[in-house]
């Protein structure tokens, strides 16, 4: 009886999985569209917890291998019923090279271009203002060759 | 009692997969859980958070050629007439990667009558590997029949292969994401070196020498599977173009990177320059070996 239950409640617990991928899945295609006239490279889909007072904000972590002479185009969206406010960063080692957010002017950016100049390893972090609890998703895109 | 409790979990387990039937195109067929399949060694999500993520796309090779301005060639892509052939996950892995960087390759020079073929092929060897339900074939073949819609399609298939990767990351069969990689790197290498035979040029020539950091980047991602005997011998492989790569030199020059702000857009130009050095022999040798690695890799 037991067993039938837990097989049960994993079908009714696994649904909602299937319905967070689709809705992710169609803020990675939109988000991807509202790049302008690029070609889609790959997506970060980041969902993050509310940071701890006092404490560094939750951030998520990729590492991308970029090749010299192209130009890419990094942008982030965050979902609609995101809590915080979804804002990407650009590094190389300990540099960073841009972010869509300024937190000193406020300004915020729809996208950033980055003529790369030297093919190595650089991180996206994704992280949401304020350190707010929230989900989104960077997009990162090819422009063209420099 | 118990009877009533089957109905139960048959009628549950029917609204479970209308759940998740909402997708496009997905796979009607049972699939086999990959808990069950577990042909992948784990690997623990602090070390996932740290793979290094496109090391090899079926877009920037293929752009760069088509921006010089070469004619398109079918020599220099992988005949899809060997599909049938391929039969165990390693060869299906390796060359759904092959077909993806040609893919590519047709997407770029607008060839949708072959564009079919190749999606048919990815689309068998996505199957054979149990990620057959990520590759939308009925969407990506309605737009290539039309030339209007190739930017859908290069985005639609480059968005299935990121999402067969993830998925097979998640289920702990990293070690065929590995060889999908591997796949699309050896042809985008394959494709520019054949290139350079026949048209050469400075840019293509960088291009060709800096593929030195992303083999060492793609060597580290399938060192952790040597356990394996066939990922051993695709390092044996691998590392006879490593020591060609070796010679060829690439050196810095540092510089404050540059932001421009336009339109609420911020573009970031790089001023740290990599300068790479390869010698025309360099070259032949790296040309040369490259056939060689390529054409046992998809005969592995």
């Amino acid at each position: 009886m037991k067993k039938y239950i837990t097989i049960i409640a994993i079908f009714i617990l696994t649904c909602p999985v299937f319905t967070y991928a689709q809705d992710i899945s169609q803020l990675a295609a939109q988000c991807a569209a509202n790049a302008g006239d690029v070609m889609y490279l790959k997506d970060f889909v980041v969902k993050l917890e509310e940071g701890v007072p006092g404490g560094a904000p939750p951030v998520a972590r990729f590492a991308l291998l970029l090749s010299k002479g192209v130009v890419y185009r990094f942008s982030v969206c965050s979902a609609p019923n995101s809590e915080g406010e979804a804002v990407l960063q650009l590094f190389d080692m300990n540099t960073m090279m841009g972010s869509t957010y300024n937190s000193t002017t406020g300004t915020e950016y729809t996208r950033i271009d980055f003529k790369c100049q030297k093919t190595g390893v650089y991180h996206v972090f994704i992280s949401f203002k304020e350190g707010k609890a929230g989900e989104g998703v960077g997009i990162m895109s090819y422009v063209k060759k420099l | 009692m118990p009877k009533a409790i089957v109905y139960l979990f048959v009628a549950l387990a029917f609204a479970a997969t209308s759940c998740k039937s909402g997708g496009k195109g997905q796979d009607e067929s049972i699939e086999i859980p990959d808990s069950v399949l577990n042909e992948g060694l784990e690997i623990s999500e602090e070390v996932m958070q740290n793979i290094v993520q496109n090391i090899s796309s079926p877009v920037e090779m293929a752009s760069l050629i088509k921006e010089l301005g070469v004619p398109y060639s079918n020599k220099y892509i992988s005949s899809t007439d060997r599909v049938g052939n391929l039969t165990t996950s390693f060869q299906q892995s390796m060359n759904l990667g092959v077909y993806a960087a040609d893919l590519g390759y047709l997407n770029m020079y607008n060839k949708t009558s072959a564009v079919v073929d190749y999606l048919t092929a990815i689309k068998t060897l996505a199957d054979g590997i149990k990620v057959g339900q990520f590759f939308d074939f009925t969407t990506l073949k309605r737009l290539a029949t039309n030339s209007k819609n190739l930017d859908s399609l290069m985005q639609i298939s480059v968005q299935s292969f990121n999402q067969m990767d993830k998925y097979l990351h998640s289920n702990k069969r990293s070690n065929l994401s590995a060889l999908m990689v591997t796949g699309v790197w050896i042809e985008g290498l394959y494709l520019g070196t054949q290139v350079y035979k026949i048209t050469p040029s400075k840019k293509l020539a960088e291009r060709i020498g800096d593929q030195k950091l992303t083999l060492e980047q793609l060597m580290l991602v399938l060192e952790k599977y040597t356990q394996d005997k066939q990922y051993e011998k695709l390092l044996v492989e691998l590392r006879t173009l490593k020591d060609l790569f070796k010679d060829v030199t690439i050196r810095y020059e540092k510089g404050e990177p540059q932001m421009i702000e336009e339109d609420g857009m911020l573009t970031i130009v790089q001023n740290d320059i990599s300068i790479i050095e390869i010698t025309p022999e360099q070259l032949t040798s790296i040309i040369e070996a490259t056939e060689i690695v390529r054409n046992r890799l998809i005969s592995f």
